[in-house]
């Protein structure tokens, strides 16, 4: 046991000190790294209190996904952060006086508070038979009994989802795109003509002058209109306009 | 009985339906047709009023009530619209539309030179007379005071016809505004009169007018009968609409309105309402002496005072309007001893001459272009021979000449006077005595002035024409009225007829014998009045016939007294010493420190508060995420502070 | 367990899915109408279920039907479907007519259906998670426009702050509570055991993280930037449904767990609702962008509506209930109205784009001065009678500090509001006429308007299914 106490006390030591290593340390890359190091001890405090799912969640999804996310836009992104930083000086004491008052405000109500010396487990009224993993505990609650909250936090992911889509996917006509089907049903006639020059007239001459004539192959409506022709993927005028203005 | 009702309801409203269709429907009727409507409608009242007042002598029933509709029904306040029909209002009625229509009719050739549409003031004179007609028929308090404020707003609405003058406009201002500081005394009265007797309806006052003899009103630690306080407060009502001394000022302004509107006011309608209040409530008053020694002092003062004003002034219809007031004030005399019979009976011979005159003055304004200053007439006898004619019987009348109209009634009231004895009865005697004279003397004036003599501005004289048939027509018929008027009614009214013709209408207190004495005043004393009335046209004839330098001479040697006579006693300055200006200075300074700084500034402020806040919780709104993150927690910081201290 | 308890919601969550699937494979044409149709007739049948759906509560202690749910649930498929109808032509021309706009608004309506029903912590936050979710995304939905991109940042960025708060609050409530479902709550606070300072803590928490749905001041800062940014079809039913379901949130949190409580929690109430009364009338005075002024107005109805609540009785919340059908309704043509201001393609906001309308587009002009006065609470208007009762309720429930500041606020309201009638009719006309209104915009204007006027005679069904409502939430 007081192995499992030593462990408590420094999963926990560490904890407060990377959190607070967060919010204060200079360089952001530092700050993730150290919200890292406060996931791996914090699950490691789940581990000790016997929720090993919990734990495991914790190091797989937000260390192993969201803090690398994190990461990468930390450094991807061109965000100047000493301005930021002027920003949080220039709050620091309001914020300061509210953290204090409101932390006082808890503190002394808080402080009132006694643990009841023999908790009832909270559990208990579950029905599941001991000796069951908690991971398959959690499993059958929220499959179960919490199937309606699980379908709408399910929603509210779904939600986030396509808003992610919506504000960020663009598509570009300039992208080219094969459209095999287009491609075979299309016919020379479709596209080409017969085109006769008489001497010395340029390509963009009076057609009819000329028609009937020996000449030679160009599509329709002149060179230039080839590259225009979007693929089918363009979906609405409007996006060729907006993208022209706004594109990347 | 129920014909009597219908055609006295007919009589009453009659006149109203000619108002509402001349006013509201007058442009699409158009003028001509108003003018009949409005006349015919008159007739049919006048016609109504002499039949029923007919019928209703014949059948000599007490007084009845007409119901027509409920109006306040209040708790125990109840009011109605109930028509009461007795012979004190029958001979108000008959005598009210009677002139009236005499007046309608007069209006249309009187009216015909105006530019503008004049239906409106076919539609006024209507509503006026219908008003009127409601006060003198009404059978409660309320009822009388609508009336009382119908004739004031119609009068207010006649007196400013011309209203592109400012002069017609200030007089209807002024007129309506002295007739309100009566009628709030008025008002109180009729308050204090439902405290005490918890009804407004007259049957129920006068049937226990003697429970409530004794009751008293303490103010300001001293005891005041309720009688006389009543009494006293319904008189400055009376005198507000009778333009009675202290409340006269309005009248002699009110010629600023058109001559039939200065007839109806001075004849029939308005001003006689005063003395028709007293008569009504006889059966108070006579319990009230010392309010009504008040009436007989008023009565008596503005009886000589106004007859004094009337001896200087230059203009033609304000020496008339000047003894009118006058002639009031014998009314008041005689109601204030008592003598209600004697008030009413002068009351209608005045209705009948002072129309008269007032008319015929009218007629030579009309032919003379609207020129109203006597000094520039002169010789018009000859011009206006039917105009002049009835003037002289209108002033035969006026100035109590035997045995025209106005001798009958007057020489009774002196009569009356005399025989009431005592200190007052001297003093009315006596004021009441020289003004006969007086009288005599301003009519004479008048008449000498305007058609005698030879013409002081020719060219007026010779563009003058007499009037057409249609002004004519009800001079003579007034003529007829004031020449025979006193001698026809005098045994109905006050002499061996009047308990058979009042039946009870009029109320005399049992130790109140004015009448029954009346034939015993002393021969020489009954003849004085006659024989100043006389010496005053005598003088007049000196004066302004053989030698016309003496008035001149008179007016320049005495001339603080002249001044003081051709200013009516100073009263208009007076009053706005009195009360104008430091009602205008209040006015004033309401205006500024009152409305400008305190009840216009307090919504300032909070206009400019609410601007000021308003900004500023906009300044806050800088669009940053942090300060808006910020201030939520702030909030939620406070919230909670808030929570724990006050849990 | 009954499944079928939460039809409503799982017949609209179906049909979101099959809409999506709908509008990406149809690559031939723009599906965004006909996925806005098609949301239209799911919002039709999913009210329809609703009305039909049996009482009780399931899943668990997660969910509950009563006639509170219903009324709510109703309310905000009116008010969802009123602004999808109001997307339809503005988004066409504002050129962000993508099908995912009919989708999202469809998720974030079911949000606030989970959310009326909510009969656990849990439930009462993920259902607020999905319908804010969505509606984040809806306001940076013309994400070539820097505005809607900043108002969709910064509603993501301050909702994530409140959501914060909530969830702190739930947390404190459940760790000195034990339980997260409204019943077992009710059951712990009416034990008679002395009262936890963490559990009044926790809903002071909870508080303030709805307030700042409700834009309720000072958690109001985010509205007017977002109201402005947004594209103004988003701005339409953010107005509407998600406060209508904030309420049922807050009222359903308030009236059954912490019932008992009502003595705690009524000032925080009252004080908040004063505070956004002021700030709401006082702050759109100085407006001259027309959608920030409606979201300064709409602040200032939360605050009256708020009034309900503060008054704790069934009266109070009977006028709440009221109050948020009758401002479903006026928020709904107002912005239909507001929709309608475009000239030369362009769409307009400011409130000086309005001179003169009454001589160019009376139509549109009397329509928009009934909205205007109707939100004033000028008689016989809808917005009167929620005023109405709120006002009354309050006095009833001796409030008067609070029906005051709701008296004087609204005298200042309506001078704002007046102020927009008063540029429309006295104004002259600076430019032309306003473009051809769109049909969509005419329909909810219209309906909305007659509605608005002829209240008077629903008054009595709908004060009666308000009573129902405020009822089952006591019962």
């Amino acid at each position: 046991m007081i192995l499992t106490q030593i462990a408590f006390y420094l999963f926990a030591t560490v904890l407060v000190l990377s959190a607070a290593m967060v919010v204060s340390a200079r360089n952001p890359v530092h700050a993730v790294l150290f919200l890292i190091l406060g996931f791996f001890n914090a699950a490691g405090l789940f581990l000790i209190a016997g929720a090993e799912f919990l734990a495991m969640i914790l190091v797989i999804v937000y260390v192993g996904a969201v803090a690398v996310l994190f990461l990468f836009v930390v450094m991807m992104l061109d965000v100047n952060f000493t301005q930021l930083r002027e920003g949080v000086q220039r709050y620091a004491p309001v914020g300061a006086a509210i953290g204090v008052v409101l932390l006082a405000e808890l503190v002394f109500t808080v402080a009132r508070w006694q643990v009841v010396p023999h908790p009832a487990p909270i559990a208990a009224g579950n029905g599941l038979p001991p000796g069951i993993t908690n991971t398959e505990a959690l499993g059958r609650l929220i499959y179960t009994d919490y199937v309606f909250l699980f379908q709408a936090c399910g929603l509210v992911l779904m939600v986030a989802m396509i808003g992610a889509i919506v504000l960020t996917l663009r598509e570009r006509p300039s992208a080219k795109r094969q459209d095999v089907s287009k491609q075979h049903a299309r016919m020379p006639a479709d596209t080409m003509e017969m085109m006769s020059l008489s001497l010395g007239a340029g390509t963009t001459g009076n057609h009819a002058l000329a028609a009937g004539r020996d000449g030679f192959l160009r599509p329709h409506d002149g060179y230039g209109a080839v590259a225009d022709e979007g693929g089918p993927g363009v979906r609405a005028p409007e996006d060729h306009e907006a993208d022209h203005h706004h594109g990347a | 009985m129920i014909t009597v009702a219908s055609l006295f309801s007919v009589a009453v409203f009659a006149p109203l339906l000619g108002a509402l269709v001349t006013g509201l429907l007058g442009r699409v009727i158009g003028d001509p047709i108003s003018r009949i409507v409005s006349v015919g409608l008159m007739v049919v009242s006048a016609g109504c009023a002499v039949a029923a007042l007919w019928f209703g002598l014949a059948a000599s029933a007490q007084a009845v009530a007409v119901p027509v509709s409920t109006w306040v029904q209040a708790g125990g306040f109840h009011a109605a619209w109930t028509l009461r029909f007795d012979t004190l209002s029958a001979s108000m009625v008959t005598m009210v539309s009677c002139v009236s229509m005499l007046i309608h009719l007069y209006s249309v050739g009187y009216m015909s030179h105006e530019k503008n549409p004049v239906h409106r003031f076919f539609a006024y004179l209507s509503l006026f007379t219908f008003a009127m007609l409601m006060l003198v028929t009404s059978d409660n308090l309320i009822q009388l005071f609508f009336g009382w404020e119908g004739v004031g707003l119609a009068s207010y609405l006649l007196i400013g016809y011309w209203y592109d003058r400012p002069s017609a406009v200030a007089a209807a201002i002024k007129a309506f505004i002295v007739n309100r500081i009566a009628d709030l005394f008025f008002m109180v009265g009729i308050a204090l009169l439902f405290l005490l007797f918890g009804t407004v309806s007259y049957d129920n006052i006068f049937a226990t007018v003697p429970e409530h003899v004794g009751a008293s009103y303490r103010l300001f630690g001293t005891s005041f009968p309720a009688f006389e306080v009543i009494g006293v407060l319904l008189f400055i009502g009376a005198m507000g609409k009778s333009a009675q001394l202290f409340f006269h000022t309005w009248l002699p302004d009110a010629m600023e309105g058109p001559t039939p509107v200065s007839a109806l006011i001075h004849a029939a309608t308005m001003v006689t309402a005063g003395v028709f209040l007293l008569a009504r409530m006889s059966p108070l008053m006579e319990f009230a002496p010392v309010a009504k020694g008040l009436v007989v002092v008023i009565g008596a003062s503005t009886c000589f005072f106004a007859a004094t004003v009337g001896l200087v002034q230059p203009d033609i219809k304000r020496t008339i309007a000047y003894s009118t007031c006058s002639q009031l004030g014998y009314m008041f005399v005689a109601a204030g001893f008592g003598f209600y019979q004697g008030a009413m009976f002068h009351l209608t011979t005045h209705a009948f001459f002072k129309a008269l005159l007032f008319l015929s003055a009218g007629s030579v304004i009309h032919a003379l272009h609207d020129e109203q200053d006597m000094f520039r007439m002169g010789g018009l006898a000859r011009k206006l021979p039917v105009t002049c004619a009835v003037m002289w019987i209108g002033s035969l009348a006026l100035g109590a000449i035997p045995p025209f109209a106005g001798w009958w009634s007057k020489d009774a009231i002196i009569d009356g006077a005399w025989m009431a004895g005592g200190g007052l009865g001297g003093f009315a005697w006596t004021l009441c005595t020289a003004v006969a004279f007086l009288t005599a003397l301003y009519s004479w004036r008048l008449l000498f002035l305007v058609f005698h003599g030879r013409p002081r501005v020719p060219e007026l004289h010779d563009h003058a024409h007499e009037s057409g048939p249609v002004i004519l027509l009800p001079l003579l018929v007034l003529a007829v009225g004031a020449a025979f008027g006193g001698w026809l009614l005098r045994p109905w009214y006050i002499g061996e007829h009047q308990a058979a013709f009042w039946n009870g209408s009029i109320f005399n207190a049992p130790d109140n014998h004015v009448l029954a004495t009346l034939e015993h005043t002393q021969g020489l004393i009954a003849l004085v009045p006659t024989i100043l009335s006389f010496l005053g046209v005598a003088v007049a004839f000196v004066c302004y016939m053989l030698k016309p330098e003496i008035p001149a001479q008179l007016a320049r040697s005495m001339r603080p007294l002249y001044l003081f006579l051709l200013n009516k006693w100073y009263f208009d300055e007076l009053y706005d010493r009195l009360f104008v200006r430091p009602y205008r200075a209040l006015a004033r300074l309401l205006w500024h420190v009152g409305d400008e700084t305190v009840i216009d500034g307090v919504p300032r402020g909070l206009a400019r508060l609410t601007v000021g806040g308003s900004s500023g919780i906009v300044r806050i709104q800088t669009g940053s995420i942090a300060v808006y993150a910020f201030t939520m927690l702030i909030g939620l910081v406070v919230l909670l502070s808030t929570f724990l201290l006050v849990r | 367990m009954n499944w079928t308890l939460a039809l409503p919601e799982i017949v609209l969550s179906c049909s979101g899915l099959f809409i999506l699937l709908f509008g990406v494979l149809q690559k031939r044409s723009e599906p965004s109408f006909a996925c806005t149709m098609l949301t239209l007739v799911a919002f039709l049948v999913t009210g329809i279920l609703v009305v039909v759906a049996p009482d009780g509560a399931g899943y668990h202690g997660q969910f509950v039907n009563d006639g509170f749910s219903r009324f709510m649930k109703i309310l905000s498929l009116g008010a969802a479907g009123l602004a999808a109808i109001l997307s339809l032509d503005y988004n066409r021309q504002e050129k962000t007519a993508r099908f995912e706009f009919p989708v999202l608004l469809l998720f974030s309506t079911l949000g606030t259906l989970v959310m009326a029903s909510s009969a656990n912590l849990m439930t009462l936050y993920v259902g607020l998670e999905l319908q804010s979710l969505a509606i984040y995304i809806l306001c940076a939905f013309a994400r070539d426009e820097l505005t809607s991109a900043e108002a969709g940042l910064k509603y993501f960025v301050l909702g994530s702050l409140a959501s914060g708060l909530l969830l702190y609050g739930i947390s404190l409530v459940y760790g000195f509570a034990g339980t997260m479902e409204y019943a077992g709550l009710r059951q712990v606070l009416t034990g008679g055991a002395p009262l936890a300072a963490g559990l009044v803590i926790g809903l002071v928490f909870v508080i303030v993280g709805l307030a700042f749905k409700l834009s309720m001041a000072p958690f109001h800062m985010w509205t007017p930037d977002v109201y402005q940014g947004s594209p103004t079809s988003v701005t339409a039913f953010l107005a509407g449904a998600p406060k209508a379901a904030a309420f049922a949130l807050l009222l359903r949190v308030l009236a059954q767990p912490f019932g008992h409580l009502a003595g705690q929690w009524q000032l925080l109430i009252e004080i908040v609702a004063i505070a956004t009364m002021f700030l709401g009338s006082l702050a759109a005075i100085g407006q001259r962008d027309i959608k920030r002024l409606m979201a300064y107005s709409s602040i200032g109805h939360m605050g009256y509506a708020a009034m309900g609540i503060a008054s704790a009785t069934d009266a109070g919340i009977r006028g709440t209930l009221v109050y948020l059908a009758t401002y479903l309704i006026m928020n709904a043509g107002t912005f239909g109205c507001i929709l309608a201001m475009r000239r030369r393609g362009r769409a307009l906001t400011r409130i000086e784009d309005l001179a003169g309308l009454g001589r160019t587009d009376p139509t549109l002009a009397v329509l928009m001065a009934v909205f205007m006065f109707s939100m004033a609470g000028v008689p016989p208007l809808a917005g009167f009678f929620g005023k109405l009762m709120v006002f009354a309720a309050a006095v009833q429930a001796g409030l008067w500090v609070l029906a005051a500041v709701g008296v004087v606020t609204s005298v200042i309201g309506l001078f704002y509001y007046w102020r927009i009638v008063k540029v429309m009719f006295l104004d002259a006309p600076v430019a032309g006429a306003f473009d051809h209104r769109a049909p969509s915009l005419s329909f909810v204007s219209a309906v909305t308007g007659v509605a608005t006027v002829l209240f008077l005679l629903v008054l009595g069904p709908v004060t009666g299914a308000a009573q129902a409502a405020a009822a089952a939430l006591f019962g």
